[in-house]
């Protein structure tokens, strides 16, 4: 009888319309939130072995225009990838229009520059996301409980002999909605801090990588202005 | 430069690099059902667990100590039963008179009756005093012992209200059967004695007829004697001779038949006597049968009641008992006492002692003084008097299991 009555489905049943409310939005919020968190550990994963392989092929001694050409250029592409293609496309074009070579350089830099941003928007989408339910859904479950209390403590006045068995119930049930928002929040805060950890590193990398294949194009640049030999 | 940018800026949404939303949705779902699950699975044991840790256990010792009061209560109730027994069972001075017969017993049935009512009257009021005081005690304690107390309370009122009419009815149907019985009864021995009456009539009219046979033949004779008197006369002297004695005979013969009818009306009317007499017998016979049954019935009834009332009075004495326990800080889980209470006649506690230590001197006075805050456990007034003298004396077990 007891264990029927204190079982949780049944608190959940039993709740009041507001508490109910705020319990469902808690479980979509934490399912939102399991969807971001697996869709970009699996898309950080993927950005981080592609980002791999590509570094391996362009430290490989491999020349740039074939590593250029590789790339279709109606198929763009990620990453470190994607950074390169805009750069060298950048150069390409401007080396027949100009001798200077700072010109040249600070249009490879500028385009290198969109690109990143680019990819830091890409690999920190939805993060925002999994931020906002980490911070904001405790608060949402305490309102749950905080009202779930309130209406304990309203029928408690109705009767005449207050005991624990009369409030326990109710505060078991608003309760409830608290550890909803904190079993929501937890995963969110842990997967946010990694997930934006990963995406912050994984743009280091490409910073470091565009500033080395600048790097490179200036010293091309330097000895002549004609096609650069890797 | 500005064609680069163009360029970009239509460049397809669509990656092959990008992840697609249907298994991380998948997965989240997976991950929630499984927090759901686990959360039915391990809820129950976690839940059992606080009802399994009862740290009070009371187990009853059963006691040869009897007071002398309780025994000559019972004394005095055996006499009463024994006093009432032979009013009903002793068998009536014969009567010729069935009509005082049936008067007697129907006084008998009347006060067999009247005493199963008073009885009846008696205990009906007695187990409402009994189920009123026993709730008031339960509402005085917690709200669950109180739910445990009516639920038993509309239990045994129920069987016993189920009892109160069974016992009505065999009581009605006994009295229908044994008013039947007397109905027939009387028929027949009416039946009997008009029989009787016309036999006796027939036999006299018998009579009357031959001796008026006699006379007329007597008649007869005398006129052929006068007739033929002067012609033999001393064969008509010798004739009357032999024919008074041939009336003689007749007449001899006649006595003798109707004091054989007489001793025939006799034997009959001993038999009937004796018929009356068995059929008394057995109806007395099947009366004492009935009212062993019903005993017995009400002595099992009793019983039943008794043992849920010990039920419920242990119960109250276990809580308070429980209520008023302090376990000692040092006490560990595996530890138990068996402490043994002895009350007085009204509740009050007499004397405690423990039967089997827990090894701790601490441990085992802590559990004494709970038993010395519990008392006194008045509700041992609200039993009967023979469950009052098993509840006097009984152990606790006390074992803080895991409370803590």
């Amino acid at each position: 009888m007891n264990d029927n009555a204190m079982s949780i489905p049944h608190l959940i049943m039993s709740a009041s319309t507001v508490v109910q409310l705020v319990m469902l939005l808690l479980v979509v919020g934490s399912i939102l939130s399991w969807v971001v968190i697996f869709q970009r550990s699996i898309a950080l994963r993927r950005a981080k072995q592609e980002y791999n392989q590509f570094e391996e092929s362009f430290w490989s001694g491999v020349d740039l225009n074939e590593l250029y050409r590789e790339i279709p250029a109606d198929d763009p592409r990620h990453g470190a990838e994607h950074i390169f293609q805009s750069g060298f496309r950048e150069f390409n074009r401007l080396m027949p229009k100009t001798r200077s070579a700072d010109t040249i350089l600070e249009g490879v830099q500028r385009s290198m520059r969109v690109a990143w941003s680019r990819e830091e928007d890409r690999l920190t989408k939805h993060l925002v996301f999994l931020a906002t339910v980490a911070s904001v859904s405790p608060y949402v479950g305490l309102f749950g409980t905080v009202w779930g209390i309130m209406g304990s403590f309203q029928s408690l006045s109705m009767t005449q002999q207050a005991t624990l068995a009369t409030v326990a119930p109710w505060i078991a049930e608003a309760l409830i909605a608290t550890a909803m928002g904190l079993l929501a929040a937890i995963p969110a805060v842990i997967f946010y801090n990694r997930l934006s950890n990963d995406a912050s590193r994984l743009l280091g990398k490409y910073e470091n990588f565009a500033e080395e294949f600048h790097a490179i194009l200036h010293r091309n640049l330097q000895g002549r202005d004609g096609k650069p030999q890797a | 430069m500005v064609k680069g940018e163009s360029h970009m800026a239509v460049k397809p949404p669509r990656d092959p690099q990008d992840v697609g939303y249907t298994w991380p949705t998948i997965l989240a779902v997976a991950v929630h059902l499984l927090v759901i699950v686990f959360s039915l699975i391990k809820l129950p044991s976690m839940s059992a667990e606080p009802d399994s840790s009862s740290i009070v256990q009371a187990t009853f010792v059963s006691t040869e100590t009897f007071t002398d009061q309780a025994q000559q209560v019972t004394e005095q109730q055996a006499a009463m039963n024994n006093a009432a027994e032979p009013d009903v069972t002793e068998p009536e001075p014969p009567s010729d008179e069935p009509s005082a017969e049936q008067q007697a017993a129907e006084a008998a049935a009347a006060q067999r009756e009247a005493e199963a009512a008073a009885q009846a009257a008696e205990q009906a009021e007695a187990l409402e005093q009994a189920q009123a005081e026993a709730e008031a005690q339960a509402q005085r304690r917690a709200e669950e012992a109180e739910r445990l107390a009516e639920q038993q309370e509309a239990e045994a009122q129920a069987r016993e209200a189920e009892e109160q009419r069974a016992r009505d009815e065999a009581e009605a149907q006994r009295q229908r059967e044994a008013e039947a019985e007397r109905v027939r009864a009387e028929a027949e021995a009416q039946r009997q004695r008009e029989a009787e009456e016309q036999r006796e009539r027939e036999e006299e009219a018998q009579r009357q007829r031959e001796a008026e046979e006699q006379r007329e033949r007597e008649e007869e004779a005398q006129r052929q004697r006068e007739a033929e008197e002067e012609r033999a006369r001393e064969e008509a002297e010798a004739q009357r001779e032999r024919e008074a004695e041939e009336q003689r005979q007749r007449e001899a013969e006649a006595q003798r038949q109707r004091e054989a009818e007489a001793q025939r009306a006799r034997e009959a009317e001993a038999q009937r006597e004796r018929e009356a007499e068995e059929r008394r017998a057995a109806e007395a016979a099947e009366a004492a049968m009935q009212r062993q049954l019903a005993g017995e019935a009400e002595a099992a009834a009793n019983a039943q009641q008794a043992q849920q009332a010990a039920n419920s009075f242990i119960n109250i004495v276990r809580r308070a008992v429980e209520q008023a326990w302090l376990i000692p800080p040092a006490a560990s889980d595996s530890m138990s006492a068996t402490i043994q209470v002895r009350l007085g006649p009204s509740g009050e506690l007499l004397a405690t002692s423990v039967v089997s230590s827990s090894g701790d001197s601490a441990f085992d006075r802590s559990a004494m003084q709970a038993v010395e805050h519990a008392a006194p456990f008045s509700e041992l007034r609200d039993l009967a008097a023979e469950q009052q003298r098993t509840l006097r004396q009984f152990n606790l077990r006390f074992t803080p299991g895991d409370v803590r």
